[in-house]
């Protein structure tokens, strides 16, 4: 049981040293909005397409 | 990324579950979309031994670099969505209100899986092997992916290399539908009717789109649920090996059901007092019942016709004796 409770964290640490880690030539700044209907909103305004994360809080 | 609009969301209390369907045991889960909701492609998607193994920064990048050429057909006029699904709230389903919301405590995914299963058996309409079986593996097909170039066949193996699908091959569509991810495949996989004989693909080789029907193998939907902690998910703590037809005939037990002998017993089995199976029995029946049409296991017998916390009584040979002995289930719980 406790181990399912990490799996979150070290998901999000492969996350940010995958695709943000600054050593990456793939990295890049990247805003993230945390409210769906602003980032819909968003993506009308700028005509750009929507990368949608779902994730367990850490 | 910067080509998207990028949102994170981690409480699933308004969230249109409905429209953004997906197992909900996985811990990370994508869907690129454009801003009138028409869902392009799903990243994400796992199998039983690991959560992340599907994840994969090359494959990623890949999805992302599909995700706008879709986008730029869909602006142009060139990509039809599909029918958008009925919407469905998290406050629609009561055993998930009950735990979450009524109690100030947030809506996770896990919680979701788990209580709109719960709300089905009370309902009655609970489908286990669809809804408690998620995502089949399609390891179990014989199909491995070259991870980072996403649905690239790596090994063709049992099923699919009887089919023809070869190392090299790139999986395009499934059962009619285009899929780009694993997380495509996967969700693609997982709609298919648990009674069906075949499956199709379209694959590209080379330049060519080629169609195959693979056989789908017996119990193809099987996983193991370990990690789920499904609340609905009676769990007995053994695991046993079927039985050959030779061995059943020399016991004098029915050539056709599900007997198995007992290879494995959790310590929670002693720890709860839950059963005193003894590895190397044998357990020829469950409630008096040694056939059945699916299991082929009286572990899966149980998971598929019992509810959690029942009571049971099995029929077992113990070194040539034939006794009764009871097992109760257990019933798991997500951190609630």
């Amino acid at each position: 049981m406790q181990c399912r409770c990490y799996l979150p964290y070290l998901l999000f640490l492969w996350l940010t040293l995958t695709v943000l880690h600054p050593a990456d030539s793939r990295a890049e700044e990247v805003l993230w909005f945390d409210s769906y209907d602003e980032a819909v909103d968003e993506a009308k305004r700028t005509g750009k397409p929507i990368f949608l994360e779902f994730r367990c809080e850490p | 990324m910067s080509e998207y609009v990028c949102v994170r969301i981690t409480r699933m209390d308004d969230v249109d579950i409905g429209l953004f369907d997906y197992d909900r045991y996985n811990t990370l889960y994508f869907f690129l979309l454009n801003a009138e909701e028409h869902i392009y492609m799903r990243y994400g998607g796992r199998d039983s031994s690991s959560p992340n193994k599907y994840l994969n920064l090359d494959s990623l990048e890949l999805a992302l670099e599909q995700g706008l050429a879709i986008h730029r057909r869909y602006l142009s006029g060139d990509w039809l969505p599909s029918q958008r699904p009925k919407q469905l709230l998290p406050e629609e389903i009561p055993a998930l209100v009950e735990q979450t919301t009524a109690r100030g405590r947030c809506v996770e995914c896990h919680l979701i899986g788990d209580l709109q299963n719960v709300q089905r058996e009370r309902d009655g309409v609970l489908d286990k092997l669809s809804q408690m079986f998620r995502s089949p593996d399609i390891k179990r097909l014989g199909i491995e992916l070259d991870i980072p170039k996403g649905l690239v066949v790596q090994v063709s193996r049992g099923a699919a290399s009887v089919a023809g699908l070869l190392s090299g091959d790139r999986i395009v569509e499934f059962e009619g539908v285009p899929v780009w991810t694993f997380g495509d495949l996967q969700y693609a996989y997982d709609k298919v009717d648990r009674r069906a004989n075949q499956v199709q693909l379209t694959i590209q080789r080379a330049m060519q789109h080629i169609d195959i029907s693979i056989t789908l193998p017996v119990r193809w939907w099987w996983t193991d649920l370990t990690y789920r902690q499904l609340t609905v998910d009676p769990r007995s703590y053994f695991k046993s090996s079927p039985l050959t037809p030779e061995r059943k005939k020399t016991l004098g037990l029915d050539s056709l059901g599900f007997a198995g002998e007992v290879t494995n017993i959790d310590s929670v089995a002693q720890l709860l007092s839950l059963h005193t199976l003894s590895i190397g029995d044998i357990v020829f029946a469950v409630n008096g019942i040694g056939r059945d049409k699916v299991a082929n296991t009286p572990e899966l017998f149980i998971q598929l016709h019992t509810r959690a916390g029942d009571t049971l009584t099995l029929g077992v040979i113990r070194k040539g004796v034939r006794m009764l002995m009871t097992l109760k289930t257990a019933r798991m719980s997500y951190r609630k």
